[in-house]
């Protein structure tokens, strides 16, 4: 009998022990968790300041790059360069550029302009050159009497990101000769390819990787983040 | 009502493109007493930009830009402008829009005098235009109903059958 009750005590005592550790744990995972949410409210608070900064940053370059081409462009319109017209071009750009800076560069970080810039201006020699290669197998396949062509649709999932990296591949695929893109849905491209060549080109995925470099998307930012980084040591040393 | 456009191809070069339209409409109008072109013509080409950003991009995207009342403002300031110069002759003892007698206040002599108040006049008139042109083509396209007042306006009342 005493058995009995020294053990129902030791169980109820267990039991109590136990509840009280549940809660201990509670409380201190309550803890653990205001502490982290706030400290990520911290951060966020942090990354929005940085962003405020980047983003005053960005809008002034691109007020100050969408100006100067403007100002080029009025100045091959108007033809005129005496004082009073170039005046006048300076106040209209100010005033178009004030108007759509945000326009012409949209959500370009400060200080990619000019890799970007640089980088596309390789890539339109290299895209001049595809153009001219299938330029010559679509004519051949025109000449050629039996006319092996196999036109099709393919759909063809892309892993490029912002809109203008988008655009610019599809308006590559669509001036090389062979290629059409039809449209853009999601993220997929819809293009209308003449034979199994051009197809097969276009998934093999050259002309992506190279916007994708040009804009650094995709797995780009690292590799070539990787490889200037590994040329300046080379150069340190 | 006009809605956001689906086409990214066509959304992203529009809106490259505004910025070069609208400097070549106040090219025309600021060469309009050189060149053809002038104050009409530039404002239509300056509304049609508007009406381009409205298209691709929708009301709800472009309204911080393009705003009814702004335009309300500036087609009233267009003709402001415009009569203001008319009258200023007139007050300068010549005929409405005599443009030689404004030689006195700018301190030039009359030709050139007439030139800057021609550029003067243009630019009111080019003011004008566009901000009738886009509030022409807000008032049609929403059918007078701003999409931000439709609250104001309520639900049409349901046609019992």
């Amino acid at each position: 009998m005493e058995v009995t009750l020294l053990v129902q005590a030791a169980d109820e005592s267990f039991a109590i022990l136990e509840k009280a550790r549940v809660r201990a744990v509670d409380l201190m995972n309550t803890a653990a968790k205001l502490t982290s949410e706030t400290r990520w409210m911290e951060e966020k608070k942090v990354r929005a300041i940085f962003r405020g900064a980047q983003e005053t940053r960005a809008g002034l370059q691109n007020f100050v790059v969408t100006f100067v081409i403007l100002f080029f462009f009025w100045a091959l319109l108007s033809g005129k360069y005496d004082t009073f017209h170039l005046s006048l071009g300076v106040i209209c750009c100010g005033i178009v550029a004030s108007f759509g800076h945000d326009l012409l560069f949209h959500n370009v970080r400060a200080g990619d302009m000019r890799v970007i810039a640089g980088r596309f201006f390789l890539y339109v020699p290299w895209l001049f050159y595809q153009v001219v290669l299938s330029n010559f197998h679509v004519a051949r396949l025109v000449l050629s009497p039996r006319l092996p062509i196999d036109p099709k649709l393919i759909r063809y999932k892309t892993k490029l990101e912002s809109d203008t990296s988008m655009v610019t591949l599809a308006n590559s695929i669509t001036l090389t000769p062979g290629t059409i893109t039809i449209a853009i849905e999601n993220g997929e491209f819809v293009v209308h390819a003449l034979s199994r060549k051009v197809a097969d080109d276009l998934n093999a995925g050259d002309m992506e990787d190279k916007v994708a470099h040009i804009f650094m998307e995709a797995d780009h930012i690292y590799i070539q983040d990787v490889l200037d980084v590994a040329r300046i040591f080379a150069a340190l040393k | 009502m006009i809605h956001r456009g689906e086409d990214v191809i066509i959304r992203t070069i529009s809106r490259m493109l505004i910025p070069f339209i609208q400097i070549y409409a106040l090219y025309v109008i600021m060469h309009g007493h050189y060149s053809p072109g002038g104050g009409f013509q530039g404002g239509v080409i300056f509304g049609a930009s508007f009406v381009l950003l409205l298209l691709t991009h929708g009301y709800h995207d472009a309204r911080s830009r393009v705003s009814e009342k702004t335009m309300i403002v500036f087609s009233s300031m267009g003709v402001l402008i415009y009569a203001g110069i008319g009258f200023l002759c007139l007050v300068l003892l010549g005929n409405f829009l005599d443009y030689s007698m404004l030689a006195g206040i700018l301190h030039v002599d009359p030709a050139h005098a007439r030139s800057l108040g021609i550029l003067g006049v243009e630019i009111g008139v080019g003011f004008a235009v566009m901000a009738v042109m886009v509030s022409i083509f807000l008032d049609i396209s929403t059918g007078g109903v701003l999409p931000g007042e439709e609250e104001d306006v309520g639900e049409p009342p349901v046609k019992e059958a």
